[in-house]
C-alpha cells in the first residue's frame, strides 16, 4: 500500500510517498514559492542525490501535478501509474472543536473545514486547495485529513479557556486549541516505545521546537495542556513570533505606533521573537554563531528563548504532578544542544539530570540524554509528522 | 555527495486536462506611466502577487520610479507592514520597460499616464497609448484607464476591440482605502466587467460598480465637502483647525478635508471640478476661490510642499499655509 502525504502551505507544498508495508520513503521533496517568481520543486532521490526542477508553478494544483508528474517520470520516478497511490493524507492546521481525530475527507468534512478557516485564515485555505487539487487530479482516491489541533482536544476546559468573557467563546470559539499535535503525539508515543514503558501511564513533557515551537503536557497518553493557543503566536518565543506577551502591551503598541489589527498581527507574527530580539535572524543556527562571537543581542535572544521553554517545562511538571519523560524534538530541539542544556540546568530538584557531555555530542537521533540516575528520562526523538499522517491515513481507511 | 542537479520543470507536467495548463487570470499585468497613481497601482498589484510591467519614457524616469517604489516599501517596513524578504519578493515582480513590447502577454494593462502640472492629461496621448496597447496585446486582454473624469468611451472608440476597455479609479487618499471603482463605458462588455470584479478581489479591494459620471462617487462626495468647507472658512464661521477636527472627530475621518485635498492634489481637484461644473451646471461643483488661489499660485498640496498646509521634505505637515488668509 502506498500513501502520499501532502503538507500544503500558503506558497509551499511538502510531500512524501510511503510504502506502508516497510515504512519506506519512496519519494520526497517540496515545492517553494508557488505563484511567485523563481518557484521550484526540490526532491531528494533514494540515493540522497538532490534535484531541483525550476519553472513557473502558479498555483497549488499545478504544483501537485508536477509532484505526481515527477513521481511518474522515468528519470526520477518511482511509480508507473497514479493508481498505485492508494490514499492521500493531508496535514490540516486547524480543526477547531469539530475534529478530535483524523478523518476521511468527504464533501461534508470539506464544508466543516471551510468553516474552520476563519480560525486559521493563513493555513487552512492552502490545505483545502491541496485537497481540491487531489480531488480533481486523482478522482476517487481517498483522502484523509490529519489535524494539528486534534491531539490537544483532550485538554480539560480549565486549561483551554482564557480569562475572558465567556461570550467570546460562545460567539467566536475563542479558546486555546494548540498546534503541532501530530508531532507531540508521535514523539511522546515513540519515546515510550524507545524506553519500553507503557504510553498509557506516563507523565510526559514534549518540546517541539523549530522555527515555530510549542510544549505539551501529556498524561496517560492524552494531551492535558500545550503552550500554543487560538493561534500559533502564544507560548514560546519563536523564530519570528513573540509568544506570550502582556495583552496590555499590545494595545499600547497599537496606539503608539498607530497600528491596525492587521498591522499588529504582522508585528507579532513576523517581526518579533528571536528575529525581533536579536536583530540578526530568525534562524537559531545564526543566533548560536552570534553567541559564539559574543554578540550581546544574540546572547539575549538565546537566553530569553531558552528561559521561556524552561518556564513551560516547570509549569507542566506542576500540571502533570511530576514528570517521567522529557522529549526534545523539532529542528532546534533535535540539533541545538545549548537550548537543551539550558532548559535542563538546575532542575535536579525535580529529578532532571542531564548528561551534558553526551548532550553536546549528539544531534538528530533517538537517544536518551539523561544520566542513568536521573528520575526523569530526557530524550531526543526526531519528529516524523509525515509518517504519523501516513499511518493515520491507513488506520482511517482500514476503519 | 554529488552536486545538485538543476533542470526545467515543464516536461514533468501531467497535463491531465488542457484547462490545467491555463494561466490564472491577472498573473501578469501592465501599467503605463508611473506617476503617483501609477506607482500606487504597481505597489498594490505587485504586493498581491502579480507580475507587473510598467512603462516610462526614459531610463532616468525608470530609475526614479524604482527608487520611489523602494522608498514606499521601506516605509511599509518601518511601519511593521512588510518584512525585508517580502519586499525583495515584491520588488522582483516589478519590471520596467521603455517600449510597448514589454506588455506582451499581460492580460490587463492600466493606463495611468501622468498629469501635467496643470492637472490635465492629454486625451490624444492617451488615445495613442490605447492604440499602441492594442497592437501588442492579445485580443482578450483588458485595457483600462485610471481616473475620475469620463473618458473611457472616447479612448475606446479608436480601437478594433472596443468592448475590452474599462475605467478604474484607485483612490490615493490612504493605503487602507481599498475600494476599487469600476466604470463600464458605452462599449464595455459584461464579461470584461466581471473579470475586473475578480481583479478587485485578487488585490483585496472591494469592487464598486459605478456608472460613467464625472467624479464617480468617491470624488463627487469629496469635492462637495471640500467646497463647503472652503465656503465656511471664507465666511470666517470658524477656524481651519476646527473644521478639520469636525471631520476627524465628529465624522471619524482619518484626515481633515483640507489635509485630504492636499494629499490628492489641488490641481486634480480643480480640473475635475471644472469638468463636473461643465457637465452638471451646478454651482456646488464650481471650485471655491480658495482653491483657485492655491491652483494659480502652484501651491498644489503635499507634492509641491505647499497647499492648505506647509509640508517638510518628507511630506509631513508643518503648519497651516497662512497665505490663504491674506
Amino acid at each position: 500500500m502506498k500513501v502520499l502525504v501532502l503538507n500544503c502551505g500558503s506558497s509551499s507544498i511538502k510531500y512524501k510517498l510511503f510504502n506502508m508495508k516497510s515504512d519506506e520513503v519512496l519519494a520526497q521533496g517540496g515545492i517553494e514559492k508557488i505563484g511567485m517568481k523563481g518557484s521550484f520543486l526540490k526532491l531528494t532521490l533514494p540515493d540522497g542525490q538532490k534535484v531541483q526542477l525550476e519553472g513557473e508553478i502558479l498555483e497549488h494544483r499545478a504544483g501537485i501535478e508536477y509532484i505526481l508528474g515527477v513521481m511518474l517520470s522515468e528519470k526520477y520516478g518511482c511509480i508507473k501509474s497514479l493508481e498505485e497511490i492508494d490514499a492521500v493524507g493531508h496535514r490540516v492546521v486547524h480543526g477547531g472543536e469539530k475534529f478530535n481525530g483524523s478523518v476521511l475527507i468527504t464533501q461534508e468534512m470539506i464544508e466543516v473545514m471551510e468553516e474552520q478557516s476563519e480560525l486559521a485564515p493563513l493555513h487552512n485555505p492552502p490545505n483545502l486547495k491541496g485537497i481540491y487539487a487531489v480531488q480533481e487530479v486523482m478522482p476517487g482516491t481517498p483522502q484523509v485529513g490529519v489535524f494539528d489541533t486534534a491531539f490537544h482536544q483532550t485538554m480539560p476546559d480549565y486549561a483551554y479557556m482564557y480569562g475572558l468573557p465567556y461570550a467570546m467563546y460562545e460567539k467566536y470559539g475563542i479558546r486555546r486549541y494548540g498546534f503541532h499535535g501530530t508531532s507531540h503525539r508521535y514523539v511522546s508515543k515513540r519515546a515510550c516505545e524507545f524506553l519500553g514503558v507503557p504510553y498509557e501511564s506516563q507523565r510526559i513533557i514534549t518540546c517541539h521546537i523549530g522555527n515555530g515551537g510549542s510544549v505539551a503536557a501529556i498524561k496517560d497518553g492524552k494531551s492535558i495542556d500545550t503552550s500554543m493557543g487560538l493561534t500559533p503566536v502564544e507560548g514560546l518565543i519563536m523564530g519570528t513570533r513573540s509568544g506570550d506577551v502582556d495583552p496590555g502591551v499590545i494595545s499600547y503598541i497599537m496606539e503608539k505606533e498607530r497600528m491596525s489589527p492587521q498591522g499588529i498581527s504582522a508585528f507579532l507574527n513576523k517581526f518579533s521573537g528571536v528575529l525581533g530580539l536579536s536583530g540578526i535572524s530568525s534562524d537559531m543556527r545564526e543566533i548560536e554563531s552570534g553567541v559564539e562571537h559574543g554578540d550581546k543581542r544574540a546572547i539575549l535572544a538565546m537566553n530569553t528563548y531558552n528561559y521561556r521553554i524552561k518556564k513551560y517545562v516547570g509549569a507542566y511538571a506542576a500540571a502533570l504532578g511530576g514528570v517521567d519523560i522529557l522529549v526534545f524534538t523539532g529542528g532546534v530541539g533535535e540539533n541545538q544542544s545549548i537550548t537543551r542544556r539550558d532548559v535542563c540546568r538546575d532542575m535536579e530538584f525535580m529529578g532532571i539530570e542531564l548528561d551534558e557531555k553526551l548532550n553536546s555530542e549528539v544531534r538528530g537521533i533517538e537517544v536518551v540524554l539523561s544520566k542513568p540516575t536521573s528520575k526523569v528520562k530526557v530524550l531526543i526523538i526526531p519528529t516524523d509528522e509525515e509518517l504519523t499522517i501516513a499511518n493515520d491515513t491507513v488506520m482511517i481507511l482500514n476503519g | 555527495m554529488s552536486k545538485l542537479i538543476i533542470e526545467p520543470i515543464e516536461k514533468y507536467g501531467l497535463n491531465i486536462t488542457s484547462e490545467s495548463k491555463h494561466k490564472p487570470l491577472f498573473s501578469k499585468i501592465g501599467v503605463v506611466g508611473a506617476g503617483k497613481e501609477g506607482r500606487n497601482i504597481i505597489n498594490i498589484t505587485a504586493s498581491s502577487g502579480m507580475e507587473v510591467v510598467f512603462m516610462e519614457e526614459s531610463q532616468e524616469r525608470i530609475n526614479y520610479v524604482m527608487e520611489e517604489l523602494n522608498k514606499m516599501f521601506d516605509q511599509k517596513i518601518q511601519n511593521w507592514g512588510l518584512t525585508h524578504s517580502e519586499k525583495k519578493v515584491i520588488m522582483n515582480r516589478i519590471t520596467p520597460t521603455l517600449a510597448y513590447e514589454g506588455f506582451k502577454g499581460c492580460d490587463l494593462v492600466i493606463e495611468a499616464t501622468r498629469y501635467t502640472e496643470t492637472g490635465r492629461r492629454s486625451t490624444p496621448l492617451r488615445k495613442k497609448v490605447f492604440k499602441h496597447l492594442e497592437e501588442v496585446l492579445d485580443p482578450d486582454a483588458i485595457i483600462a484607464t485610471n481616473g475620475s473624469i469620463v473618458i473611457i468611451s472616447e479612448l475606446a472608440s479608436g480601437l478594433d476591440h472596443k468592448n475590452r476597455c474599462i475605467s478604474l479609479y484607485f483612490s490615493t487618499a490612504h493605503t487602507d482605502a481599498r475600494i476599487l471603482e469600476i466604470i463600464s463605458g458605452m462599449y464595455t462588455s459584461e464579461e470584461v466587467y466581471k473579470k475586473m470584479d475578480i481583479f478587485a478581489q485578487l488585490i483585496n479591494f472591494k469592487p464598486h460598480r459605478v456608472s460613467e459620471s464625472n467624479g464617480n462617487v468617491n470624488m463627487r462626495l469629496m469635492v462637495a465637502m471640500l467646497n463647503e468647507a472652503c465656503q465656511i472658512l471664507q465666511e470666517r464661521v470658524t477656524t481651519m483647525e476646527n473644521i478639520e477636527e469636525t471631520f476627524t472627530i465628529v465624522y471619524g475621518q482619518r484626515y481633515g478635508i483640507f489635509h485630504l485635498a492636499d494629499i490628492i492634489g489641488i490641481e486634480r481637484i480643480v480640473t475635475l471640478m471644472e469638468a463636473m461644473f461643465n457637465e452638471f451646471g451646478k454651482t456646488q461643483y464650481k471650485p471655491n476661490p480658495l482653491l483657485w488661489k492655491l491652483y494659480r499660485s502652484h501651491q498644489l498640496g503635499q507634492r509641491t510642499g505647499k497647499g492648505f498646509y506647509i509640508y517638510d521634505e518628507n511630506g509631513r505637515r508643518v503648519s497651516i499655509n497662512k497665505v490663504l488668509f491674506n
